[in-house]
């Protein structure tokens, strides 16, 4: 009996053998939603509950960084987004994005700049408050990029309930946000000289962005979730107007319509949408060595798809690839290290840290 | 038929209510779509309000039943037992109802509003007047007695309220349409996206009227022409599945709970008109 069930789990797993091989590198994270390579083995991530937490990939062994500031955990909200300064060999500088109450006693989404030494943040400074108080922290974005100028982008999502505000230019609901590293505005920003607007805005009609990268030519990427139906990509380019919830491709949760239109004059379009949503969470433009089959590829991670889609804009015809179905595990976010190891975060509470081995 | 007219009573002023509350939400988006210059004239607004009174009313129908069983059947309690009574305290209780579900929908469910047009104060009020208005008809359905053919309609005119949420969708948005029934439209060629579309919309139609015309005629054939399509559809489901070794799709459990629903109204006609003496 022994024989023929060890046959059969042999057998079985023979059958379930996949094209990559996975290792859990960490386990047991608490909601853990971001994270950044300080080297090939250690990486900085986040945790929605408020931790930001250093890891050694060779050892496991994870220590807390002190002195975080306080965030607004519930919902979607909490400490979100962490990324180093490109120049943070040498000055330690690193940027937080999280959502916290204002003074009004509403949240809103913050990002803060601070120095980590000795596991540590020192001289830490908010750099940008968003004028988009909510009740509910359900759809912050919060996503953080550079650009090669040295500014930041940061990712405001639209709150779910103030969607129509997405379309004004009086707040930063639904808007990305371009600010300098200490806060204060490019004077390049798109509307610096409309009186009407604020001048942090680089481009609105954005839905909920968590999706956000520069790629090594310059241009940005965007990815947001769309309702029922509906997730989009963009490429960004300031001032524009990416239409939410004027158009769109998908309905409300509720089933409602949000609007009857999908485009429209002077409101762009993605370069493309997906129906049924995926729910994409996260995505990088991979242009390193280790797998070649990914090159010059978008890698989406996807809640609702459990997988990462490989999008090459370079060939439209080509379909997209679902990869990595085997895990089947709603992705929060996809990070490659300096060498080109490409690391999956799962989603939730007791989530896991991934390797992906390149095939041989 | 006394026994049966207060859940009845209920379900009936449930649809009744959202049918009035449907449109709040439908037409302050309409307002605020003008508002940002977008074209709307008749036909988007049309498809506005119909697909939200079918997929939104959908949710909020199950939402209104279960608050106005709560709140009609303390009222009937309170009119038993104290002096209040009449109509006015059902629509009392119906507009407590609506409230205290938009509120919990939010604080308990959601954390967000999911409904667009309970976001404003003003919204607010109108979505209370129309629980009142709910409370009201309520109490005019269970002061009369009803015939069969009250029971009969009202269950065919809900019915054609679920098919014509397939209708619109096939008609307006085939491609959401198609993604619930497990199809990638923009994936298929372009005669396969043809042949979905028109079989799939005629299917839909077809039964959708003849769902309409038996609630009008009380002729039962037209509700059996209904239960026929469906009861085919799920024979030919299981055929696929077994005889030509497709996928196993569950939709046939669906396909024949369609197909019941229009068959019973059908045969109770022909009861209540004795053609049928077995039953």
């Amino acid at each position: 009996m022994k024989f023929y069930l060890f046959s059969f789990l042999l057998l079985f797993s023979i059958h379930s053998s996949t094209e990559y091989k996975f290792e859990t590198v960490l386990d047991n994270l608490d909601d853990a939603w971001s994270f950044v390579f300080i080297s090939e083995d250690k990486i900085l991530f986040t945790e929605m509950p408020g931790k930001l937490k250093i890891a050694s990939l060779s050892d496991k062994s994870i220590i807390d960084v002190e002195n975080i500031p306080e965030v607004e955990y519930s919902s979607q909200g909490g400490l979100s987004e962490v990324i180093l300064d490109p120049d943070f060999k040498f000055n330690n500088r690193i940027y937080i994005s999280y959502s916290a109450k204002s003074d009004n006693n509403k949240i809103t989404l913050f990002l803060s700049s601070a120095q980590l030494v000795n596991n540590r943040l020192v001289n830490s400074k908010v750099i940008f408050k968003a004028v988009a108080s909510r009740k509910s922290s359900a759809h912050m974005g919060a996503k953080i990029a550079f650009l090669s100028d040295g500014s930041l982008l940061l990712t405001s999502g639209d709150g779910y309930d103030h969607r129509e505000k997405a379309q004004k230019l009086d707040n930063h609901f639904g808007k990305i946000i371009r600010i300098n590293t200490d806060g204060s505005i490019p004077q390049d920003n798109p509307f610096i000289l409309n009186k009407n607007a604020l001048p942090e805005i680089y481009s609105y009609g954005h839905r909920n962005m968590q999706g956000l990268i520069v790629t090594s030519d310059g241009l940005i990427y965007e990815h947001e979730h769309g309702p029922k139906g509906g997730d989009e990509l963009n490429i960004i380019q300031p001032s524009l107007n990416y239409g939410w919830p004027a158009i769109t491709y998908g309905i409300d949760y509720s089933g409602a319509v949000i609007s009857p239109f999908t485009q429209k004059e002077g409101m762009e379009q993605p370069l493309l949408y997906w129906n049924p949503s995926i729910a994409p969470s996260d995505m990088i433009y991979y242009e390193k060595d280790l797998y070649p089959e990914f090159n010059k590829s978008f890698l989406i991670t996807a809640l609702v798809s459990r997988d990462v889609k490989q999008v090459n804009l370079q060939k439209p015809d080509q379909k997209q690839k679902s990869l990595f179905t085997e895990l089947n595990l709603r992705l929060r976010n996809i990070q490659d290290s300096p060498k080109g190891y490409i690391y999956l975060l799962s989603d939730g509470p007791n989530n896991k840290l991934i390797k992906v081995l390149p095939k041989k | 038929m006394k026994i049966t007219k207060y859940p009845f009573a209920v379900f009936s002023a449930a649809l009744f209510t959202v049918m009035l509350i449907t449109p709040i939400s439908s037409i302050s988006n309409l307002i605020w779509l003008i508002s940002v210059d977008m074209p709307v004239g008749v036909i988007s607004s049309l498809e506005v309000l119909f697909f939200d009174f079918q997929r939104l009313g959908i949710l909020l129908y199950g939402v209104i039943i279960i608050g106005f069983a709560i709140a009609f059947t303390v009222a009937g309690m309170l009119a038993k037992y104290t002096r209040l009574s009449g109509k006015y305290l059902y629509a009392m209780a119906g507009a407590f109802a609506i409230g205290t579900a938009m509120y919990l929908m939010v604080e308990l469910l959601f954390d967000s509003e999911l409904l667009g047009g309970n976001r404003t104060f003003i919204g607010k009020i109108l979505h209370w007047i129309a629980g009142f208005f709910g409370g009201y008809f309520y109490y005019s359905l269970i002061v009369k007695d009803y015939k069969y053919t009250f029971i009969v309609r009202y269950l065919g005119v809900l019915y054609a309220y679920f098919i014509l949420g397939f209708v619109l969708n096939w008609v307006f948005t085939p491609e959401v349409a198609a993604a619930d029934f497990g199809f990638i439209l923009k994936d298929l060629t372009d005669t396969a996206q043809n042949a979905l579309l028109r079989d799939f919309t005629s299917f839909f139609i077809a039964t959708f009227i003849f769902s309409l015309l038996g609630v009008i005629t009380l002729n039962p054939a037209w509700f059996f022409s209904a239960g026929i399509i469906y009861f085919g559809a799920a024979f030919f489901n299981l055929f696929a599945i077994f005889i030509h070794g497709t996928e196993y799709n569950q939709i046939y459990i669906g396909e024949i709970f369609l197909g019941l629903w229009p068959t019973i109204l059908a045969l109770i006609i022909l009861k209540k008109n004795k053609y049928l003496k077995l039953l």
